[in-house]
């Protein structure tokens, strides 16, 4: 009985101790957004959402924001990270809507742009220049090139938002593995000399010869069968059941399952195995370099996303652009402030060093405050700015089942690569049911 | 024969049993390892669990890049408040299905339980349009409030009193010992053993909860630990693992502290008198 | 008279008791529950302006489209796995830590409940990395041996076992120590009467020890169903995201998948109002089964 007694004495303690922690904390909390709203005094506050990791991008987020907030006299910043990338950003932003609210700024991933633009309500920011800034007319006419402007263009040509961080797919080489091989260090020229090169690869060395990214989206395979001179998407309808697409998917189809010299992991395996030296050449989006540079032991290097025989490069732009949500004037005003800060030209060399994206402003790259020392000291990155002129916007397909359009897709790509139907009945499937859908 | 008598003996047992601890062990130490482990070694030396160069600088990066302490301090609170209250609510709800008989009892019982059922992602929005009208976003409290209770809870306590006979109340109502005192002389020691293992289920998961408290918290000085293991996974640019690994092991530390300080009472707890 | 009021005042009693839970589980799950039965007769994303009534369209839908019944079979496949890894094995194994072997029985008890601290997240990041099957330390291994491991999240089946795996890492540890729990009340003399009588050990456990702790083993059974579809969530959504083509996926995972990646609530919600159905129907059966395994246990 004794023993039972100290032991509920005990666990008393426990309690109490929770109960004074629970106050005590309680105190600490309500102190802390007291400060807050004291410093802030009579300062606009609003709220920027964004996906950036902290190693990817999310610390220079955080650097631009306390940057941006102590020299601005009337806005205040506070930055919103969203786990799970721009799945995970429109999810909140979605609970965000259903309550009746939205932050100021968003960073939007070009796969949403179409449910994004159907679903929100958004300022274009032509007209909040307009409206806030008379003075800069042709901001976005002189520091963005016509084609990356109209990667952020809606279905029905509206201007959604301005890009700002771009991707593209690019080929990494592990040089290492290609001279073991006897293959030419330059890397493939075509995409016939990929199945090649890998298939060399596989027969010389035992180990992979490729691996294309295979996320939770088909970028990758998209960019594959544009490069084969298909299209993704025509007159809003779904148009890769080409013979071009067919061709195209059927190349690394085969790689996977005929040749077996191309892996068929999800995307954090398969760049891994890239890095710590089983796999010749990995196609992914450039966004890894910095990772690839830091993990690689083995001398690397990569190559602008190629061609198919006789046909011209195409790639899909990746990454995400920034839209004004916030509904209210001084929120929409501040907002714009804060965007203009975040294209200024040193911003925007933070932002690209911190990420390895390529800056949509034209200038950046070669300015001398802008990533000119950058450019030189990661030269990988160049494979992706060579080929920004050949950039096409995403294919984000219209109408409110485009996300389902993209699952399709998806679906697609695991049955082909699964063997569980050939490539031209699975490509011909998906195109009937996405076209199905946006009846 | 032979065999069989192996089988039946403990050498055979041990060894299996080492196989399967060293099982279990490995992904810990494997993350263990990496969390010394700089971003090229963790990538070039997968197999060695000792870091070729050890380092402390994925430890030193998570601490001085974020208000780790305070994270800390929020997810214990949280993590707290949420068993303790869990616990509190199971434990009446318990006593008042097994003790007393009142209108609609067995319907409430069951409709008590079946929200065992209902798939988290249901409640989501709901909940955060509720918790975005009372003004408690951005607010560990907002991430409290919905877990206040729990149907596993009342489930697993009902069951363990309903095997106490119902003459000791009896009992000890003629005796004029009053319903508190029920609760805490009578019932409590008999339940201990259920109450104790909800309460570390509830504790393990409160602590590790990542889905719900994405929704609500906004501002890192608020984050809750799994939040900021979120922060270091990018699948675009590439997680990098050591790191992932050092805040995991923040993240564990707590738990398995809580677990070694207090494992000589719940195993006492349940060898005493078991859950029946 | 003096009854009556008696009664009258234990009700008021009760009621006290429950009000607490009554009042969270009201605003916070069943109203939640109410809500989603009434979205599953739209078809709406929850913000946009048209909201349209569609009648039992999302339920036809559901029974129409062919990834549903995949889905069911592997939600079956998952628990029938679950119940393998989680209830079966740790319940023999504390039997035979408990009655056959005696020394480390301490040092085993803690190794195993350790994995159970961890959140799920880092547990599928690991095993990302460990069971890479082209450079993971296991697959390393394995290569020595001459043995090349297979893209299990790529394949059919497999990746659904795999999957459980990584999810019992975590759950085992936890159903171990209570079914530990439970085991050890059986009555040692019993069990050494046995043992002395050289019963093999398999009816040791079947016949003797697995009725007299069936109380905490139907609570594990029962939960191991019920969390285990919850937790298997995690490394789905880390891992597979339900691929390759639904092979991974389950009724909690794709009711996640409709409503927040595709936004398609109303389907979302006639799927989790068919999956609440489905295991209130499972509740209904194990609640009659329950009760009367408990009530014979504890006479």
């Amino acid at each position: 009985m004794m023993k039972a007694k100290s032991k509920m004495s005990g666990l008393l303690c426990l309690l109490i101790i929770g109960a004074l922690i629970f106050a005590l904390s309680g105190c600490a909390s309500s102190n802390g957004s007291g400060a807050n709203t004291a410093s802030s005094g009579q300062k606009t506050v609003i709220e920027y959402w964004h996906v950036n990791a902290q190693t990817q991008g999310g610390q220079a987020v955080d650097e631009l924001v306390k940057e941006f907030n102590a020299q601005s006299k009337d806005v205040k910043v506070v930055a919103k990270f969203n786990p799970d990338m721009y799945k995970g950003l429109m999810q909140n932003l979605q609970a965000e809507k259903a309550a009746g609210k939205t932050p100021a700024l968003v960073q939007i991933g070009w796969a949403y742009l179409d449910y994004f633009s159907n679903n929100f309500s958004y300022l274009d920011p032509n007209e909040a220049i307009q409206k806030y800034d008379p003075t800069s007319k042709s901001f976005l006419k002189d520091n963005f090139l016509p084609n990356v402007l109209d990667l952020a263009k809606t279905s029905k040509g509206k201007q959604a938002g301005i890009p700002y961080s771009l991707s593209t797919p690019i080929l990494y080489l592990n040089k290492d593995i290609l001279k073991q091989a006897g293959l030419s260090q330059d890397g493939p020229k075509t995409w016939q000399d990929v199945q090649q090169f890998a298939k060399t690869i596989k027969d010389k060395t035992q180990k992979y010869g490729f691996y294309m990214q295979e996320p939770g989206d088909t970028w990758a395979q998209q960019a594959l069968m544009l490069s084969n001179g298909a299209k993704i998407i025509d007159h809003g309808k779904a148009a890769f059941d080409s013979p071009e697409g067919v061709q195209a998917y059927q190349l690394y189809a085969d790689m996977v399952l005929k040749d077996k010299s191309a892996l068929h992991v999800p995307w954090d395996q398969g760049v891994t195995a890239f890095i710590n030296g089983n796999v010749g050449m990995l196609y992914t989006t450039v966004a890894q370099m910095s990772n690839i540079e830091k993990g690689a032991k083995f001398n690397v290097s990569s190559i602008p996303s190629p061609p198919f025989v006789g046909k011209q490069p195409k790639v899909p732009a990746g990454g995400s652009f920034l839209a004004i949500t916030a509904q209210t004037e001084a929120q929409q005003k501040a907002a714009w402030e804060f965007e203009k800060f975040l294209y200024g030209v040193k911003s925007m060399a933070t932002w690209t060093e911190a990420t390895g994206y390529v800056p949509p402003r034209k200038d950046v790259a070669t300015a001398k405050d802008g990533l000119k020392d950058f450019v030189a000291k990661n030269p990988m990155i160049n494979s992706a700015l060579v080929q920004m002129g050949k950039a096409v916007p995403w294919t984000s397909f219209p109408g409110n089942s485009g996300l389902q359009a993209e699952q399709t897709m998806i679906d697609t790509r695991d049955k082909i690569l699964g063997g569980q139907a050939s490539v031209a009945s699975a490509l011909k499937d998906a195109q009937q049911q996405i076209n199905q859908l946006q009846k | 024969m032979p065999v069989n008598k192996f089988i039946n003996g403990r050498l055979f047992w041990h060894i299996l049993l080492l196989l399967f601890s060293i099982m279990m062990l490995f992904p810990l130490l494997f993350a263990i390892s990496n969390s010394f482990k700089s971003l090229s070694e963790s990538y070039n030396n997968m197999l060695s669990l000792i870091p070729g160069n050890p380092t402390f600088s994925n430890y030193v990066t998570i601490f001085t890049t974020l208000p780790l302490f305070q994270i800390i301090l929020n997810t214990f609170i949280t993590a707290t408040i949420v068993t303790l209250f869990k616990l509190a609510t199971s434990y009446f709800a318990a006593y008042a299905f097994t003790f007393f008989k009142f209108r609609g009892e067995k319907l409430l019982y069951f409709l008590f339980v079946a929200t065992i059922f209902v798939p988290f992602t249901v409640m989501m929005i709901p909940n955060y349009l509720i918790i975005s009208k009372i003004g408690l976003l951005n607010n560990i409290y907002g991430v409290i409030l919905p877990q206040l209770c729990d149907a596993t809870g009342i489930f697993i306590i009902t069951q363990t009193m309903k095997t106490i006979p119902k003459s000791l109340i009896e009992v000890s109502k003629l005796d004029n010992v009053g319903t508190l005192g029920i609760l805490r002389d009578i019932v409590f020691p008999l339940t201990k053993p259920a109450i104790v293992s909800s309460g570390i289920m509830f504790f393990i998961n409160s602590w590790n909860e990542y889905v719900w408290p994405t929704l609500i918290l906004k501002d890192r000085i608020n984050f809750t630990l799994p939040l900021v293991l979120q922060m270091f996974i990018s699948s675009e640019g590439g997680t990098s693992f050591p790191l992932a690994m050092a805040i995991s092991m923040v993240t564990m530390i707590i738990p398995l502290i809580l677990y070694l300080f207090f494992q000589k009472y719940i195993l006492n707890t349940f060898s005493q008198s078991g859950i029946k | 008279m003096g009854k009556a009021l008696l009664i009258h005042k234990n009700q008021i009693i009760a009621y006290l008791f429950i009000v607490p839970s009554l009042v969270i589980f009201s605003l916070f799950l069943i109203w939640p529950g109410i809500y989603t039965i009434y979205l599953s007769f739209l078809n709406w994303n929850l913000i946009s302006p048209d909201k349209e009534f569609v009648g039992f369209g999302n339920y036809v839908a559901l029974f129409q489209d062919p990834n549903t019944y995949k889905i069911l079979i592997n939600t079956f496949a998952y628990i029938v796995i679950l119940l393998m890894l989680n209830c079966f094995l740790p319940y023999v194994l504390s039997f035979i830590l408990e009655y056959v072997i005696t020394k480390g029985k301490n040092f085993y008890k803690k190794v195993i409940f350790l994995p159970s601290i961890i959140s799920l997240v880092v547990g599928s990041m690991l095993y990302v990395w460990i069971l890479n099957p082209v450079s993971g330390p296991v697959a390393v291994l394995f290569k020595m041996l001459g043995i090349s491991l297979p893209f299990w999240s790529n394949t059919n089946g497999l990746v659904i076992v795999v999957l459980s795996l990584i999810t019992s890492w975590k759950v085992f540890g936890y159903n171990f120590i209570v079914l530990l729990a439970g085991v050890s009340n059986v009555p040692r003399g019993v069990i050494e009467a046995a043992r002395l009588d050289n019963i093999p050990l398999h009816k040791i456990f079947f016949q003797i020890v697995l009725p007299m702790s069936s109380a905490t083993g139907i609570y594990v059974f029962i939960m191991t169903i019920v969390q285990g579809l919850q937790y298997v969530f995690t490394p789905v959504s880390v891992i597979t995201q339900g691929g390759p083509n639904y092979a991974s996926s389950n009724l909690i995972y794709h009711s996640y998948q409709d409503a927040f990646v595709l936004y398609k609530t109303g389907q979302s919600a006639a799927l989790s109002t068919m999956t609440l159905l489905l295991f209130v129907l499972l509740l209904f059966l194990e609640f009659k089964f329950v009760e009367k395994r408990v009530y014979y246990a504890s006479k």
